[in-house]
């Protein structure tokens, strides 16, 4: 009989099944290789923090996105939290003159709001998600309009634009909270029973209410993450240019879901992880960052985009992974001689 | 031998095989699935092939369609030589072999007609006659001497019902070779009767006919022939009516099995779980039961008595109106499956893929699942080794049969997988089990491990509720065995009345005295 130490050794197929598990993160070094080496601007150190600082809030929606996507849903309305987490932040503090701590708690908590009822329309109403969120997106979308007439509202303090385009020494400020979000998140998916739990829903519904899984919480959860992570998100946004703008996250929506697919996150749910999407978020914005200094039509970069979560979905779809940590069958012969010793 | 089967069944000397395999060998990168393997059915014939999973019957049945392409051996259908290049399930269908599973291959939303008759409408002037298919399906239905509404959705009927279109489908494509692929394992008895009645009228017409099965005693009620394979090598063909269950059960494993179920634990402990008046509309009602620790109960009756409903009700995943449940004599309200667990239940539900494993997850993140917050580090996060230790140990106690903690339980076979399901339960200390039909589709070996198992927890003090269409499971490992019928208890059977006679009574509702 093998022993503990053998069965519970990872990646037992040896480096092809790694280098399969990590495949993104191989792509990107090998995008960014490329591009170094074929295009002097690229390699520039105001180059490279300029790509960390224009990924990290979309980078932290996305993981947003990821947890919905991971148990097995779509949250839509993420486009309509941004446009609404802006306008409303900046009415707060220029028309209702509160605090700026006051009024981010305030719109943080109202996307957690709009997350919970995603959630409640999903698990509780029985909707699909897609339709659910679709529906939110569009009547919060609807009160933007309502609240700001469509008019962008400028005037937010000029201290707050840290937030958006502040420095830490030579590393932007969004760049450090993006790997701090990201972080945090990381712990929670790997280390924390309830990250687990997102995992198993997405899963196997059935088979993890019938283990005693919490699927309602849980399936709430992912939607307020969604949520709050968007209206983190939406606030950088909003600090770069220092006025609430409705539509902010207009274009933002398709970026997000690539993001998440290009991260290696399974678009049937149960599979994923949160530094796929951080690598995701850097893959896509090396690419137009490196389309915009070859002096390509911004519009080709839709179409790239485009092309890019086709070819990842169809990968997606089309093979059948060994779960999480692929591990192969070890030899028998070569199990034998590692028994002996 | 050959003669007298010959004169058995009524087959003229010198009769051609339908179909006859010849040395065949299949080899699959580094694996040798079958090695020289010979096979022939005979016109009017029902031909039971057996062996365990991974003995290689599925894979000589799609060497026979045309499925598989095998690496060696020859293939004559109706005595001709078969050309393997370009030989394919569209050919083999063309020269008259359907394929039944135990799988649904039908369209849910579609009526049973639509089904029957998919990709072969009749047509008139380019539209479908829908005249002339009505005509056809009631001569079928005439044929088979069945009675199956056509022109409800097929999502409405009963599973019974549901596998007499899917034969019907295989049988009105004029097909002379049908394989039925464990088409009863998910059927009751009475149901299964009337497969044997229609496989009898299949036969007078001449067809031949490949049952596999792993219910042994259907081989013995249907076939007229079998094959044993083991380890993908053929070990012996033969008339059945020469040989009794113990030497097929001895083929099959390779080995004697000598004490088929365990004997029972007779120390029984304080009643663990009563139940008094349990209803629920539509299901079951007024039940009433109760097991003791040490003590295996089981629960019988035939599809829609409602014993999947109330272990469900008793999980807390199937409503209730009325009635008390107790857990070691305290009364509890049971809300939800998390609640269930919290009191000390573990249910191993009768849909291992889809209800008891998470398919997508490995070994040990199935085996923790329910009992992740025993393994936290400061009270919040996950202490991975541990749980690893704890997976690893239980796993090694059931003798899983695997080769790495992080493998994906999707290709495990049948038995090792509930073995994991059940090992959840164990690593979480339950102290009920609710096992629902725990040897559904899986091999004579594995079943064996998995009454050994059974009779590990009782020793242990475990309380087990189990339901099982096989009686004779029933009988070998419960100490009592209470039978429903149409939802409420009919029976209740122990000591010496546990026979099959008594039960099957009872479960169709005559009561016995």
């Amino acid at each position: 009989m093998n022993t503990f130490e053998e069965k519970a050794k990872r990646y037992s197929g040896g480096w092809k099944s790694f280098v399969r598990d990590w495949m993104i993160l191989f792509l990107f070094v090998a995008l960014v290789v490329i591009f170094s080496l074929t295009l002097s601007t690229f390699r520039t150190t105001d180059n490279i923090m300029n790509i960390l600082r224009q990924a990290a809030f979309t980078a932290i929606i996305a993981m947003g996105e990821f947890f919905v996507i991971l148990i097995g849903q779509m949250d839509m309305s993420i486009s309509s939290i941004i446009g609404m987490v802006s306008i409303f932040f900046a009415g707060f503090v220029v028309k209702m003159g509160m605090p700026v701590w006051i009024a981010i708690a305030l719109v943080v908590a109202m996307a957690a709001i709009i997350g919970t009822i995603n959630g409640i329309l999903v698990v509780y109403g029985k909707m699909p998600s897609f339709i659910a969120t679709l529906v939110t997106m569009n009547i919060i979308k609807g009160f933007n309009y309502l609240y700001s007439k469509g008019l962008p509202i400028s005037g937010l303090p000029d201290g707050f634009n840290f937030f958006g385009s502040g420095y830490v020494g030579v590393v932007p400020f969004p760049v450090i909270l993006m790997f701090i979000v990201a972080a945090i998140l990381f712990i929670i998916t790997a280390h924390t029973s309830v990250g687990r739990s997102f995992y198993a829903v997405g899963g196997n519904l059935e088979a993890s209410k019938l283990s005693g899984i919490n699927v309602v919480f849980v399936s709430i959860l992912a939607f307020v993450f969604s949520g709050v992570l968007t209206a983190i998100g939406a606030l950088g946004l909003t600090a770069k240019t220092l006025a609430g703008n409705v539509s902010l996250g207009e274009n933002l929506l398709f970026d997000v879901m690539t993001i998440v697919v290009l991260g290696g996150t399974s678009l049937t749910g149960g599979r994923g992880r949160i530094f796929g999407v951080v690598i995701g978020a850097l893959f896509l914005q090396v690419i137009s960052n490196a389309m915009v200094l070859m002096g390509i039509n911004t519009y080709w970069q839709w179409v790239v985009k485009g092309i890019i979560l086709i070819i990842v979905v169809l990968i997606d779809s089309n093979t059948k992974r060994d779960i999480v940590t692929a591990a192969r069958k070890p030899k028998p012969a070569r199990a034998g001689e590692k028994g002996e010793k | 031998m050959t003669s007298r089967f010959q004169a058995e069944t009524g087959i003229p000397n010198g009769a051609v095989p339908l179909v006859e395999l010849r040395h065949c060998t299949m080899e699959f990168p580094g694996v040798r699935a079958l090695d020289n393997v010979n096979f022939t059915l005979m016109p009017g014939e029902c031909h039971g092939l057996v062996g365990e999973n991974g003995a290689g019957k599925s894979t000589l049945s799609k060497c026979i369609t045309g499925e598989n392409h095998m690496t060696k051996g020859e293939l004559f259908i109706e005595g001709r030589k078969v050309r393997l290049s370009g030989y394919s399930i569209h050919e083999s269908q063309r020269l008259g072999i359907q394929v039944v599973h135990q799988e649904f291959q039908l369209m849910s939303e579609m009526t049973g007609l639509e089904n029957i008759f998919i990709g072969h409408y009749a047509r008139r002037g380019g539209l479908i006659d829908w005249k002339a298919l009505t005509k056809k399906a009631r001569e079928l239905m005439d044929f088979l001497q069945c009675d199956v509404n056509l022109s409800v959705p097929v999502r409405y009927l009963r599973t019974a019902e549901k596998q007499i279109i899917q034969l019907a489908k295989a049988v009105q494509a004029e097909s002379k070779v049908l394989i039925l692929d464990e088409l009863t394992a998910v059927l009751q008895e009475k149901d299964i009767l009337n497969i044997f009645r229609i496989i009898g009228i299949l036969k007078a017409k001449g067809m031949g006919i490949v049952y596999i099965s792993h219910r042994l005693n259907e081989i013995f009620e249907c076939c007229d022939s079998y094959t044993v394979l083991c380890d993908g090598r053929h070990i012996h063909s033969g008339n059945v009516r020469d040989i009794d269950k113990k030497e097929l059960i001895k083929m099959i494993i390779g080995r004697e099995l000598t004490q088929v179920y365990p004997p029972m634990n007779r120390r029984f402990g304080d009643v663990m779980l009563e139940v008094k008046g349990l209803t629920a509309p539509k299901a079951f009602r007024d039940i009433n039961f109760y097991v003791r620790s040490g003590e295996v109960i089981g629960l019988a009756g035939l599809v829609g008595a409602g014993k999947t409903e109330l272990v469900q009700a008793i999980f807390g995943t199937h409503p209730l109106t009325g009635g008390k449940i107790f857990i070691k004599g305290k009364e509890v309200t049971i809300k939800n499956p998390r609640h269930a667990i919290m009191l000390g239940l573990g249910y191993v539900p009768d849909e291992r893929r889809t209800l008891g494993l998470n398919m997508k997850f490995d070994i040990k993140e199935n085996t923790v699942l329910p009992s992740m917050s025993r393994f936290r580090k400061f009270k919040l996060f996950q202490d991975h080794r541990a749980e690893a230790q704890a997976a690893y140990d239980i796993n090694e106690k059931l003798e899983l049969n695997y080769y790495s903690l992080w493998q994906s339980v999707e290709k495990l076979s049948g038995g090792n997988q509930q073995k994991i399901v059940i090992a959840k339960w164990m690593l979480r200390n339950s102290e009920i089990f609710l096992l629902d039909e725990p040897t559904r589709g899986i091999d004579v070996g594995a079943k064996f491990e998995i009454y050994k198992l059974i009779d590990a927890l009782t020793r242990q003090g475990k309380s087990v509720i189990m339901v099982s269409p096989e009686l004779e499971e029933l009988i070998g490992l419960c100490n009592r065995i209470y039978i429903l019928y149409e939802g409420s208890i009919m029976d209740i059977v122990e000591g010496e009345r546990k026979t099959q006679e008594v039960i099957i009574s009872s479960l169709l509702g005559v009561k016995e005295k």
